[in-house]
């Protein structure tokens, strides 16, 4: 194991990180918005508005996450919006993939809230946005937690099909690092050590989260 | 949107159908098996096998499909794994698939009620056939969702054999882009054929929850 | 010699020390009853008897087999898993859930094991299950899947499957708790019947009529204790310890509605607050002034 060349190219690893996370949190605050875009949709009156996100969710679960990068970038980003930088268009890819579970995982949270709860606000007058936003989403989102955050770590791992637009990420980085230097033991296991820390993050996020809502209860 | 094109691509598209569904099938066997093992071993009695276990799954789950992929491209043959590269893509994608649906194949175990071990137990019966008898047919009926969800997460992540350069049908997708400057046709050409495949894989994964379902 | 032999069992569920220093002995033919309050241990402590729980501490012996003794630091060594099993053979035992395999018929469920455990031909297993089954009630039902069978049938087939390993000694775990209590008398009636022929009966219950009945002897816990044992007639009509008789009468009658002054005045007091309440102002505040 060559440590030297571990420490070597360390730092190079942690810039191309930069970007990784640029991709993450763009993905993550992009999939979040649809989500609760798309899982209210979902709980709407209007019957056009329900099909719309039904059809939104079916189409990006089905597809994988590559081609829908590849669709933002090659066909959203080249021809429709094209002041988009290849960044600008994988992160949007990311998210609106990423957004289609998300909205599920929200609307799961949603339904989880006992009918009960909904006719209460009601009988108390409330109107559908107060009782939305101070009675059922707090409750929801309690149970949505370790859901939203499963697939957030997923959303990380997402990012590393970046590479194949050009962007020079962590995953597009160890690729070139591990043909030049000709030692891809050690740059892939740094890389991959790289993401572990990152994914064990969250998962230590998620399980004090749970643990701290589990005795709000 | 041309659809001339897309009759013009498609056969050209379609030839890598069959490379996407040998990847998928092959990956998915192996995956399974390794996962079975990986369960197996986590329920072990002996901590260290239990360890050795729940390390590959911590490490599997928490880098990306595309690393795993690479790891058996460039760090497998170093350590004497050396493969063409369609069994490499294979080998790459089935330590994935190991990975989750290990983690199935034990939450299906564990899922069965404890009641049913007990009773097992009680009657005498030893810990390999009643696991044979009672525990695993139960355990199945519980694992067929999770584990076609991860089937069909697995069908996707076929594509990123692209990267590779594995001729599955996002890579031949890829090429009509560049060398016939169209993009959206042979995008949907391939998000048509992704649906299809995914909608097959749905058919199936009720023929298999009606076969196992408790009779009444 | 005794049939079972318990000395001195102590189990602990993290901080809690549910059974401390049990003892008792069974004689062959015996029907003991284990009755006490919930948490007394009284379940733990028939769940050491074929090792579905492992006792921290103490000595238990089946048919002159040792299953369990204190090792040498005093905590307890056990029989090999082999011996365990075997042993588990020569005990059957009846869960408050039932626990039959959902995917087996019943005849299925009483034939599983002595094919594959004791070996016996799947004929003769299959007719001796029959048998069972005709002695339980349930001939007519041999291949209904549990799910499509009430919980006091279930609950039979259960037994019956027990006693298809021709065991020594049953031990029934509050049998009757999960099941409704119109269907608790069949099942009652088939452990009756047993009793009768002869079998060595350990029984933890709440049916207090059905241990006057049919039990010889009864054990009664409290906190992990045992607080009184003896011939059930008189344990369960003429108790000695205090203990037991507040468990008895707790359990024999059920207090009625108070019905006296005292509660006759709460409640108009609540009355007047709530009115108080609606009309804005303070009743107990008034009250005071007006005192």
């Amino acid at each position: 194991m060559d440590w030297g060349l571990i420490a070597d190219i360390f730092p190079l690893l942690m810039e191309a990180t930069r970007l990784t996370l640029q991709l993450f949190a763009g993905g993550l605050v992009v999939a979040t918005i649809v989500g609760l875009l798309i899982a209210l949709m979902r709980q709407s009156r209007f019957f056009a508005m329900r099909w719309l996100a039904a059809v939104y969710i079916w189409f990006f679960r089905a597809m994988p996450t590559l081609v829908i990068i590849f669709l933002a970038f090659f066909v959203v980003a080249r021809d429709w919006l094209t002041f988009l930088s290849p960044l600008q268009a994988a992160i949007l890819g990311l998210g609106a993939g990423a957004g289609a579970y998300k909205a599920e995982i929200i609307r799961s949270g949603i339904l989880s809230v006992a009918p009960g709860q909904w006719e209460a606000a009601e009988a108390l007058g409330m109107t559908p946005t107060r009782r939305m936003r101070r009675i059922i989403l707090p409750q929801a989102v309690r149970v949505m937690i370790p859901p939203y955050l499963s697939n957030t770590v997923l959303v990380l791992q997402t990012t590393s099909l970046a590479t194949a637009i050009g962007l020079v990420e962590l995953t597009g980085l160890s690729r070139q690092l591990s043909n030049s230097t000709f030692k891809p033991i050690e740059v892939m296991l740094t890389a991959a050590v790289i993401y572990l820390v990152m994914s064990s993050v969250i998962v230590l996020a998620q399980m004090y989260l749970e643990r701290r809502l589990v005795l709000k209860v | 949107m041309d659809l001339e094109f897309i009759v013009e691509e498609f056969p050209g598209i379609w030839e890598g159908v069959p490379v996407t569904i040998g990847l998928f099938a092959w990956s998915l066997f192996y995956g399974t098996l390794g996962g079975l093992l990986l369960a197996l071993l986590r329920l072990s009695r002996l901590r260290g096998l239990r360890a050795v276990s729940a390390g590959i799954t911590w490490v599997g789950r928490g880098i990306p499909p595309l690393i795993i992929l690479f790891i058996a491209f460039f760090v497998f043959p170093e350590i004497g794994i050396t493969l063409e590269r369609f069994p490499t893509g294979v080998l790459g994608l089935a330590l994935w698939a190991a990975v989750y649906q290990g983690e199935v194949i034990r939450a299906g175990i564990m899922g069965v009620d404890p009641g049913q071990w007990e009773a097992s137990e009680a009657l005498g019966m030893s810990g390999r056939h009643y696991m044979r008898r009672i525990i695993i047919p139960q355990g199945l009926r519980i694992m067929i969702p999770p584990y076609f969800g991860n089937a069909m997460t697995l069908l996707k992540l076929t594509s990123i054999a692209s990267i590779v350069t594995i001729t599955e049908i996002t890579l031949l997708a890829q090429r009509v882009i560049s060398f016939k400057f169209v993009s959206l046709e042979p995008l949907l050409t391939i998000a048509f054929i992704y649906l299809a495949l995914n909608t097959v894989l749905q058919f199936a994964q009720l023929g298999f929850e009606r076969a196992f379902r408790l009779r009444v | 010699m005794s049939l079972v032999k318990v000395e001195g069992l102590h189990k602990s569920f993290e901080d809690n020390h549910v059974l401390r220093g049990v003892g008792f002995t069974v004689e062959k033919g015996e029907v003991l009853a284990i009755i006490g309050p919930s948490g007394s241990g009284k379940t733990t402590m028939l769940r050491c008897l074929n090792l579905l729980e492992r006792p921290d501490q103490g000595r238990i012996e089946v048919e002159g087999k040792v299953l369990c003794e204190p090792g040498p630091d005093g905590k307890s060594r056990f029989a090999p898993r082999n011996d365990i099993r075997r042993a588990r053979e020569e005990m059957g035992m009846v869960f408050q859930r039932f626990n039959l395999f959902p995917h087996m018929t019943a005849l299925q469920n009483i034939i599983e094991a002595p094919i594959s455990v004791k070996g016996v031909g799947k004929d003769s297993a299959r007719s001796r299950a029959r048998e069972l089954l005709e002695a339980v009630g349930l001939a007519h039902k041999e291949d209904a899947y549990p799910m499509q069978l009430s919980g006091g049938q279930q609950q039979r087939i259960a037994i019956a499957r027990a006693l298809a390993m021709e065991p020594k000694l049953m031990l029934f775990d509050e049998v009757t708790s999960a099941v409704d209590p119109e269907l608790a008398g069949e099942i009652l009636l088939v452990m009756k019947r047993l009793a009768k022929a002869g079998m060595t009966m350990l029984v933890v219950t709440h049916e207090m009529g059905f241990a006057a009945d049919v039990a010889d002897r009864v054990i009664f816990i409290d906190h992990g204790v045992i607080q009184e044992e003896g011939p059930a007639r008189e344990v369960l009509s003429k108790p000695q310890q205090p203990r037991t008789q507040a468990f008895l009468k707790a359990v024999l009658e059920r207090a009625p509605m108070a019905d006296d002054e005292a509660s006759a005045a709460a409640l108009t007091t609540s009355d007047e607050l709530v009115e108080g309440l609606l009309i804005g102002h303070d009743v107990r505040h008034d009250e005071k002034e007006g005192d």
